[in-house]
């Protein structure tokens, strides 16, 4: 019994001599691996980095939580450190940024919480221009915030009004309903005998007068067409008989021709008359005598007279436009 | 006769273990425990328990890793948690691997390993020399049992589990990395971000704590019962011996439930 103990206390045949060693360098790693990963974490953890703060102010910190990333253009810059209920009711996202990253925040940066409908919250950063001023040290910025489970709820009241307005717009009776019905009996008319006419005119008998009034119309336009053909005729017989040979214009020519001749004539009769005027004032004293001759004379002046007279009345009668310029048709 | 059974459930039991296990730590603590003789005795449980388990329990570990990486990686249930949570699934699963191996399989089954492969040899030796009176005898000459024979291992027990967590840690952390970003250094970036995501001061505190009380657990609680043998009454010394061991699992399971639901409770 009692060799038991020693036996057990030595139960180690083949425990090699450098053991100490051995057992120590297996210690001594066991160390290094340890605080290697100690080291590792912490340093994962950003704890040897300086950090820039920042803080941003949102009415409503919902689905942020500490550990969250700040990410710019998808990467991960900052790390929410903690959440804070200002006095003022307002929440504060405290956001550490290493000073690396730091870079691409700047004054102008924009700072936006989307918390999506599947999926945890966003803090996103956009900065339009790296040339701004740099975002100084414990910063505070307000948030931008797009929920999307808060647009549901309006969503949902638009689209329940909409769909009302469609309901109302499609109930029977309807003023949609009945534009459709009309616009039904409109096209069963144009598909009908008088096709679209009497879709438009509303009705059989309003299309057939139409089509009566246009044949008749037709029948207006071909007689006119007749009558026009007649009067083309007459114009052109009327400027036959005006301007033609043997026509008015001639005629007229010829009488004013005969005219010319005549009152010639008559000048030269009126210039005896003359010598016979001179003659008859040297002969005054026996006028008396000369009477006689005088009364032939006169009766002779006389007749021509009439004869220029009759010759002006011709020619009145043979020139039509004078008194009246109006072409009469037949 | 006492089955291992009675003995957990006596409360008397337990008292004596936390005031050994006070006494002993305290112990182990001081520098002056480590006489040349405690040295060897340390040095002997450590390389029978860590060192030349290494190989193995490394080429164990490593192939849990593998398989539980892989089966994490290809998850189709977490591809759907990542995109219900907007996230990557590399994001995703490499947070889920980590969590699942490193804070808390690695460290358990590490405490377990040790516990069955050294505490229930330790209970047992101790519980012989109580038997054989051994302990009683070198009190009786004026030497502290407590110094020379229990500190040591102890200390070495606890150093044990503290090596090959630390070893097998390690060696998931980098399988993880391996299997998501191959041999490339171009995930680390990445990797960095997760890792440094995950383990806030609570987590990485509270790592540290769950491993050190498991150290203490296997050290200490087999090791104790093994004291509650009789002198004399070799009979005793099964039920010692398996008493220290359930004692010691339920322990493990209780710091286990416990650190689970201080982290996600």
């Amino acid at each position: 019994m009692d060799q038991k103990p020693d036996s057990s206390a030595s139960s180690a045949p083949f425990v090699p001599r450098n053991l100490g060693i051995r057992v120590g360098m297996l210690l001594a790693f066991a160390i290094t691996v340890a605080v290697a990963l100690v080291v590792y974490v912490l340093h994962a953890r950003g704890t040897f980095e300086e950090f820039q703060r920042l803080t941003l102010v949102t009415d409503n910190a919902e689905g942020v939580a500490p550990g969250m990333d700040l990410t710019f253009a998808g990467f991960p810059i900052g790390r929410v450190r903690r959440l804070s209920l200002n006095p003022d009711g307002t929440a504060g996202i405290h956001i550490r940024v290493p000073l690396d990253n730091a870079r691409w925040l700047r004054a102008t940066t924009v700072f936006t919480l989307e918390v999506g409908l599947v999926g945890g919250a966003k803090l996103r950063a956009y900065t339009s221009s790296l040339q701004d001023p740099p975002l100084p040290d414990r910063a505070q910025r307000p948030v931008l915030r797009g929920d999307t489970a808060q647009e549901i709820p309006k969503m949902v009241a638009t689209l329940r009004n909409a769909l009302e307005n469609v309901d109302r717009m499609t109930e029977v009776d309807s003023s949609l309903d009945r534009s459709l019905a009309n616009l039904r009996t409109v096209t069963g008319r144009m598909a009908g005998k008088h096709g679209v006419l009497g879709g438009v005119l509303g009705g059989e008998d309003n299309a057939r007068k139409v089509i009566l009034a246009l044949d008749r119309a037709n029948a207006l336009l071909a007689s006119l067409n007749g009558v026009s053909l007649k009067l083309d005729s007459v114009l052109t017989k009327t400027d036959q008989q005006v301007l033609g040979p043997g026509g008015v214009v001639e005629e007229t020519r010829k009488a004013v021709r005969q005219a010319n001749a005549i009152l010639t004539e008559v000048g030269a009769q009126l210039k005896r008359v003359d010598t016979i005027l001179a003659d008859a004032q040297a002969v005054a004293s026996n006028a008396k005598v000369a009477t006689t001759d005088l009364g032939a004379l006169r009766a002779e002046v006389e007749a021509s007279l009439r004869k220029v007279s009759a010759l002006i009345d011709e020619i009145n009668r043979k020139w039509p436009f004078e008194r009246d310029t109006r072409v009469k048709l037949p | 006769m006492a089955f291992g059974g009675e003995i957990i459930l006596r409360a008397r039991s337990w008292q004596r273990l936390f005031r050994f296990g006070g006494v002993a730590t305290v112990a182990a603590l001081s520098p002056s425990s480590y006489g040349p003789a405690a040295r060897a005795i340390a040095v002997r449980q450590i390389y029978l328990t860590a060192w030349k388990v290494l190989p193995g329990y490394l080429a164990f570990s490593a192939l849990l890793s593998v398989v539980i990486i892989e089966i994490l990686r290809n998850s189709e249930l977490v591809r759907s948690a990542a995109e219900a949570l907007g996230r990557t699934q590399v994001d995703t699963a490499l947070e889920l691997v980590l969590r699942v191996l490193v804070l808390e399989l690695i460290p358990l089954l590490t405490a377990l390993f040790v516990a069955l492969r050294s505490g229930a040899a330790i209970g047992a030796e101790i519980a012989l020399m109580r038997v054989n009176g051994e302990l009683e005898d070198r009190h009786g000459r004026g030497a502290s049992p407590l110094h020379a024979e229990l500190v040591p291992r102890i200390a070495a027990a606890a150093l044990s589990v503290f090596s090959l967590t630390s070893f097998s840690v390690a060696l998931a952390m980098y399988l993880a990395y391996t299997s998501f970003f191959g041999g490339s250094n171009a995930g680390l970036v990445m990797y960095t971000r997760i890792v440094g995501h995950l383990f806030d001061l609570q987590i990485l505190i509270g790592l540290l704590l769950k491993c050190l009380l498991f150290g203490l657990a296997v050290a200490l609680i087999p090791l104790a019962t093994g004291l509650e043998a009789e002198r004399g009454q070799l009979q005793t010394i099964p039920a010692a011996v398996l008493a220290g061991l359930m004692k010691l699992f339920l322990v493990i399971g209780v710091i286990e439930v416990l650190s689970l639901m201080i982290k996600y409770v």
